[in-house]
């Protein structure tokens, strides 16, 4: 049995802790508040001129430039927070003012070498400026930080390839998904989708991964940027893919690209004895197809065992038009079955959606 | 000249929008969130309000309604302001009764030239 010594004495010591973790929670609060207020009260000179800066015409920015490009590196280093986040939130002439002081004041430069700072935080706001400043000849730098050891610092470096690096930036980001170092997949997939059409050439290199991560993300970037040359390649990676997620992401983005050719091997991918979510992304994927020829393969899914496949095909069947309306009314006309009940439920989902968009057309009139 | 009252959490765009409606002529009142804005609509004779979608306790969605709601702001023409990324907002502003929206990142001088559409179609 233990007595009550120890107990009172463990009860003490717990006490003190949840203490100490209080003081050190608030104090912290407290240090960084003091520190941001400092900050606040060092920029509040300039911030005016600042403001008239992002509100001026171009013709009278050159002597606001001038003026906020020579303030004092104290000053500076207290504003620049907010220009970095300013950065993002504007658009424009005010942008574009922003991006000349940053150039005037050589500040890409300093984000460069800050790239390669001790101190993640500054790793990781030179990765966010040099971004925000689509500044190019930071990128094969961006490209060594995807290994940072810091996880911020690595999705900063991704972003910031995603608004500044070209078709060199590609294998970096794919490589970038695997390892004890990763970076999300989705974060990867919105920096190459916002790469543009000059590196979908080297994003379709990735078709050919041997990690299927790589093959699909490739797969879900090329389909999101409508590279319907590749339509053929990416129906292969349906039908031969070892991998279960690379067909899924192929389903998907057959169903975006639209083509003709990618009819087949989608009616393929939903028959029967297909892994159910690579049936259930392919159905979907047949309604965003949007091809007449699918109505029929999909009125018969209505019946499929599987609610979650049948539910899918419903709807699909509502997004080919018409036709796929047509079908689900005599499906939903038929005596019963649970065809009959999925075609009703989705015909009725319909109709209560096309209530409501009345009711927002004429708020909005 | 009219009064325009902003409600947004992020004290950058507050302080720019104030500062651009107040250059263009306008009186502003500018809050950081819902329940001031709710507040400052219902004290004072505004003509307008800019209200960000997403802000921490009431969102400017909440306050849109609050003030559709009430007889003396009930036709009081709103503006959302919702970042990019929130774009499905839009329809839910618009159903909540608001009058025009502004996608952030956005250029002061479009904000500029909305307010003063949006008030020249309550005038006429």
């Amino acid at each position: 049995m233990i007595s009550a010594g120890i107990v009172r004495g463990a009860l003490l010591i717990l006490l003190a802790v949840v203490l100490v973790l209080g003081l050190l929670i608030v104090g912290n609060r407290l240090v960084r508040r003091h520190r941001e207020r400092r900050r606040e009260r060092i920029a509040a000179p300039v911030r005016g001129s600042l403001l008239q800066l992002l509100c001026a015409e171009e013709d009278e920015q050159t002597e606001l430039l001038n003026r906020l490009a020579e303030t004092d590196r104290r000053t500076w280093a207290a504003l620049e927070p907010t220009l970095t986040a300013l950065l993002g939130k504007v658009a424009g002439g005010a942008r574009t003012a922003l991006v000349r002081l940053y150039e005037l004041r050589g500040a890409a430069v300093d984000a460069v070498a800050d790239l390669s700072s001790r101190s993640a935080a500054r790793r990781g706001r030179a990765a966010q400026v040099l971004g925000q400043l689509s500044h190019r000849p930071a990128a094969p730098s961006l490209c060594r930080l995807l290994a940072d050891h810091d996880p911020e610092v690595r999705l900063a470096a991704t972003r910031a390839l995603g608004r500044c690096g070209g078709p060199e930036a590609v294998s970096y980001l794919l490589e970038a998904l695997h390892g004890p170092r990763a970076v999300p997949p989705a974060a990867v997939t919105r920096a190459l989708v916002s790469l543009g059409p000059e590196a979908q050439r080297s994003v379709a290199t990735g078709l050919e991964h041997p990690q299927p991560l790589a093959r699909a993300v490739a797969i879900e970037v090329l389909g999101a940027t409508g590279v319907v040359s590749r339509t053929s390649e990416i129906a292969r990676a349906l039908r031969e893919d070892p991998q279960i997620e690379v067909r899924v992401k192929a389903a998907r983005a057959l169903g975006r690209l639209g083509m003709p050719e990618g009819l087949e091997p989608l009616l393929a991918a939903v028959r029967p004895g297909q892994p159910v979510a690579l049936r259930m992304v392919g159905a979907g994927a047949l309604g965003t197809l949007g091809a007449v020829a699918a109505t029929g393969p999909l009125a018969e899914l209505l019946g499929d065992p599987d609610r979650h496949v049948a539910a899918t095909a419903a709807r699909a069947l509502l997004q080919i038009g018409p036709e796929g309306r047509a079908e689900l009314q005599a499906a939903a006309d038929d005596s019963g079955g649970p065809a009959a009940a999925q075609a009703r439920a989705v015909l009725a989902e319909s109709a209560v959606g096309a209530a409501r968009d009345d009711v927002r057309a004429e708020v909005a009139l | 000249m009219a009064h325009v009252l902003i409600a947004d959490d992020d004290a950058d765009i507050r302080d720019l929008v104030a500062f651009k409606l107040t250059q263009s002529g306008h009186q502003v009142t500018a809050v950081e969130d819902g329940m001031a804005a709710l507040r400052a609509a219902r004290e004072n004779t505004v003509d307008l309000a800019l209200l960000d979608i997403r802000m921490p306790g009431m969102s400017g969605l909440d306050v849109c309604r609050e003030l559709r709601a009430t007889a003396q702001t009930a036709t009081l023409p709103v503006i959302m302001i919702t970042a990019r990324s929130q774009e499905a907002d839009v329809e839910v502003g618009f159903a909540a009764g608001a009058d025009d929206y502004i996608i952030k990142p956005f250029s002061p001088r479009e904000l500029s030239s909305r307010v003063t559409a949006v008030l020249n179609r309550v005038e006429r």
